[in-house]
């Protein structure tokens, strides 16, 4: 079985430049896990239905699973590496932690990243806006509700926020 | 008594910052120098022969390390329960036979995942096909395929009965004769998948030194440590199971998964490290997914209610081997008996052999599937009486004191009290009949009410059966808590910080944890089977305590002091009636050392359940302590019916629940949250569905788990019935498994509330519903 060849990309994940060379048929959650070691982000289903791997892509939450390494060519990537600021957590990452948000951690990455998209966007949303915007990220642990007050007390309606 | 400081409040958990930050370490995360990737061989057949297996060619594949089948191994077979009635029945990898699809044949480790699999394709593997059988009760004909010819005949002339559990007390008979009204009904659960979002993974890796070392997505590092060095034929000593990470288990990560062992195999046979991660599908299609029931019950009731006597049938179909088949219909019956008196009782429990997938537990391990069918039939009883459904429940429930057959006690049981505060607190009479009233009139969409109820058992006595804690005092008076415990979501860990530094007066930031390490922490009852807080709470108080002993006898002597006029706060001890007196933990520590020729300060504590019981319950005859401590939870679910669609909404499920003393208060609502989440997707959507053996819905656009949009309301009504007091037994109760049980049990009989439909098979899905609207108004026209 012959392998597809390498492609060099050049990207920016996190703030930082990468230049990558990455088979053009390995997905951006392969480069990110098993590359560049950013096991941040995590793998919970590789069809796209669970939402663990989200990560933004130019902003915006995308699957790594579904996207291909080479697609991200040029794009700025956000992981959840990416959030704190040195030692101090992100105002999501610490909501989640100080409301329950998180139990067993493997949908977190994913559902905080989701949740910073939904806040850059709408900084002020209902809880049907929230209910929406994390509806592609299946936490099995904590049947949503802890998140959802996560994400509003991040939010501006919760003094959180900008 | 001191205030308490940490234990009773809602501190964040400690693991919540790695957590957050993507920094915590999962089994799938783990990367070693070498590593290599492992792929396992399944059966495509659910019943045959193994004529031939050729690894030839595999082995010959560039990149291709090492191959494995049975021949490499040493034929050992193991078994979720391991006794004399129920021997091990399973291997490990097959030898000679596999008996369902999916069965772990062979494994292979390459350079990476492609060249594994290429191997995987060019093993050749010769069946003999087999006859097989798939419904339990077909299983159970004389003349049905039989699966385990050779294992010990359970009950005969039937067939495939790997295991029954038959108790009984009083007189049926008579009862039923006596009784106003007699109902039998039928129930059927499905069978679910967990649904944990990490998927099965594991890493070994055989050093030089021969010490396995195994990072695995788990329940408890223990019993898989002695499952391993079991099958492997291996001491314990060369065998260290080291904590990672869990990304859920919900029960689906206890026993010996085969990927571990074979990936143990492996890295035996090469000498470099091995790992083996699931892909979605094959955990839906292979990883032993949840315990399917059928429930027969016959009740009879006196006029006002009084249930007088019951009789129950429970017919597990535990696939091709034992898994915990044998253990859920003994649990099924603790689940019928513990909440509600029934003076009268038959029960009986089969464990059938089938061709399909073996089973796990999963959260509530029987009890949703046994209360879905006990609570639907009180249901049925009320209607038929004329009782409103609470005070059905109220004139049968279990009271505090009460002795149950099994000579256990109830001790303040808190059943009653939780029916009454969430019928109180949902207006569940007024709202009841308003239900009732829906059903008559023309709206599309139907509102009901309905109650559902459990007990449940904590830390009961099963391998390894207790727990140890060490506690450590650092040279600067931190303090460092080894425990065998594995969090593996629910929060343990916090628990035990907050338990340590309560017995220490100190800050919980200054307790670290060092965790689930069968090599350097002492053993731990594990997290599954409901005692962690209770049981290695214990532990760990008993050693906190010793620890604060030899702490304050250290200062008494610097301080010139009785130790019982100290008094410690902030890690520094004090003279009660001179507080200038004082010293810090560091110097009573440095102390200690000083005077006492080296002897630092090191607590260690142990703690397991019944002290006077030997060993579990039988599982055939029930006889024997069960638990010491039942908790109980009464919930109400609200619903809608979309009488043109079928779609069931559940709009809110209050819980009104005692677990004694809730250590973490926060942590309590989270695993209640969740639990009303997978009772959602067990009532209403989740279903593996499999033709001839083979699950032909394996992924999640196919297994409905709830998503956000379909979140559930949750209330929360606290029963405290339990005390903590320092010093004291810490008396908590389960409380990460029964729940699911009342959102089910609650959630059908608000169905039935809102519409006169009375589902008597999960889930209630919407093609269901609309056939049976559709019957019922034919009936009435």
């Amino acid at each position: 079985m012959k392998k597809p060849g390498k492609r060099l990309i050049s990207l920016q994940i996190n703030g930082m430049e990468y230049e990558v060379a990455v088979r053009s048929d390995r997905t951006l959650l392969e480069l990110l896990r098993e590359d560049l070691m950013l096991t941040g982000t995590k793998e919970g289903c590789d069809d796209g239905s669970c939402g663990s791997c989200t990560v933004l892509l130019d902003g915006s939450p995308v699957r790594s699973c579904l996207l291909l390494a080479v697609e991200a060519e040029n794009r700025e990537v956000t992981t959840i590496e990416g959030l704190a600021e040195n030692e101090k957590l992100h105002p999501i990452q610490q909501a989640f932690v100080d409301h329950g948000a998180i139990q067993c951690g493997y949908c977190s990455p994913g559902m905080i990243l989701t949740a910073k998209a939904l806040l850059d966007e709408n900084p002020a949303p209902s809880e049907q806006d929230i209910l929406h915007a994390i509806s592609g990220n299946f936490c099995r642990c904590t049947g949503y509700n802890k998140i959802v007050t996560a994400i509003r007390a991040a939010s501006r309606n919760g003094k959180g926020g900008d | 008594m001191d205030e308490l400081l940490h234990v009773g409040r809602s501190i964040p958990r400690k693991d919540g910052p790695i957590k957050a930050t993507g920094r915590a370490k999962y089994t799938v995360d783990v990367a070693l120098p070498g590593m290599l990737a492992g792929k396992v061989l399944r059966s495509p057949h659910p019943h045959a022969r193994i004529v031939s297996i050729d690894t030839g060619k595999a082995a010959r594949l560039p990149g291709v390390r090492a191959v494995v089948t049975a021949e490499d191994s040493l034929k050992i077979k193991h078994g979720f329960v391991e006794t004399p009635r129920y021997p091990a029945d399973q291997y490990p990898i097959a030898v000679d036979r596999v008996r369902h699809v999916g069965e772990d044949i062979a494994g292979v480790a390459a350079i990476d995942e492609e060249t594994a699999e290429e191997a995987l394709s060019l093993i050749e593997v010769e069946y003999e096909l087999l006859p097989a059988v798939f419904d339990p009760e077909e299983a159970m004909r004389p003349d049905a395929p039989e699966i385990h010819p050779n294992n010990p005949k359970v009950d005969e002339p039937y067939r495939n009965i790997g295991g029954k559990t038959a108790t009984s007390w009083g007189d049926t008979e008579r009862a039923f004769a006596e009784s106003y009204l007699v109902r039998e009904d039928k129930f059927y659960c499905q069978m679910r998948a967990h649904g944990y979002m990490e998927p099965q993974a594991t890493v070994a890796h055989f050093d030089y030194s021969g010490k396995l070392n195994v990072w695995t997505s788990s329940m408890g590092v223990f019993l898989k440590r002695a499952k391993l060095a079991k099958t492997l034929g291996i001491p314990h000593s060369s065998v260290r199971v080291l904590k990672t990470y869990v990304g859920g288990a919900f029960g689906g990560k206890i026993d010996l998964f085969h990927h571990e062992y074979i990936a143990s195999l492996l890295s035996m046979k090469c000498h470099l490290p091995v790992k083996i991660v699931y892909s979605r599908e094959e955990v839906f299609k292979a990883a032993r997914p949840a315990q399917p029931l059928i429930v027969r019950i016959k009740t009879g009731v006196a006029k006002d209610g009084e249930i007088l006597g019951q009789e129950i049938e429970a017919i597990n179909d535990s696939g091709a081997y034992h898994g915990s088949g044998v253990v859920v219909i003994f649990l099924a019956w603790g689940f019928a008996m513990a909440p509600y008196r029934a003076p009268n009782l038959k029960y009986e429990g089969y464990s059938v052999y089938t061709n399909n997938l073996v089973r796990a537990p999963q959260r509530g391990h029987g009890a949703p599937k046994m209360r879905f069918a006990v609570e639907s039939q009180f249901d049925m009883i009320a209607e038929e009486l004329g009782m409103d459904p609470v005070e059905f429940r109220l004139r049968n429930v279990r009271k505090p004191g009460d002795i149950l057959p099994n000579g256990d006690s109830v001790k303040k049981f808190g059943l009653s009290e939780c029916i009454e505060r969430v019928a109180e607190r949902t207006d569940f009479r007024n709202r009841h009949e308003a239900g009732k009233r829906e059903r008559e009139t023309g709206a599309t969409v139907k509102r009901g009410i309905g109650i559902g109820t459990t007990a449940y058992f904590g830390g009961s006595l099963i391998y390894p059966n207790s727990s140890s804690a060490i506690v450590k005092l650092n040279d600067d008076g931190s303090v460092s808590l080894l425990t065998g415990a594995l969090d593996i979501g629910q929060g343990c860990e916090t628990i035990l910080c907050q338990i340590a530094a309560e017995e220490l007066r100190m800050p919980v930031e200054e307790v670290q944890i060092y965790a689930a390490d069968t090599e350097t922490t002492p053993v731990d009852i594990g997290s599954w089977i409901s005692g962690l807080t209770y049981v290695t709470g214990n532990a760990v108080k008993k050693a906190a305590g010793q620890a604060m002993e030899k702490l304050l006898a250290a200062a008494a002597r610097e301080l010139d002091a009785d130790v019982e006029d100290l008094v410690a706060r902030d890690k520094q001890i004090f003279v009660g009636h001179s507080p200038e007196r004082k010293i810090s933990y560091a110097r009573a520590v440095a102390a200690s050392i000083a005077r006492d020729r080296g002897d630092s300060i090191i607590g260690e504590g142990h703690f397991r359940t019944m002290k006077d019981v030997p060993t579990h319950p039988s599982l055939a005859s029930t006889k024997g302590r069960w638990t010491e401590n039942y908790s109980s939870y009464a919930q109400v679910a609200e619903v809608e019916v979309d009488t043109e669609t079928g779609a069931v909404k559940i709009v809110k499920v209050t819980t009104a629940h005692d677990c004694g003393f809730p250590v973490n208060p926060a942590l309590v609502e989270g695993q209640i949250d969740g639990q009303v989440s997978m009772g959602q997707g067990h009532i209403l959507s989740e279903e593996l569905r499999v033709e001839n053996g083979c699950v032909i819905n394996p992924s999640f656009l196919e297994y409905k788990i709830p998503c956000s949009l379909e979140m559930v309301e949750t209330d929360y009504i606290d029963v405290i019935t339990e005390e903590y007091k320092r010093g004291h037994h810490y008396n908590t109760k389960e409380v990460g498994e029964g729940y699911v049980s009342g959102t089910v049990a609650s959630v059908a009989n608000a169905v039935f509330n809102a519409t006169g439909v009375r589902m008597k098979k999960t889930p209630i899905n919407p093609y269901d519903m609309l056939a049976e609207l559709k019957r019922i108004r034919k009936e009435v026209s």
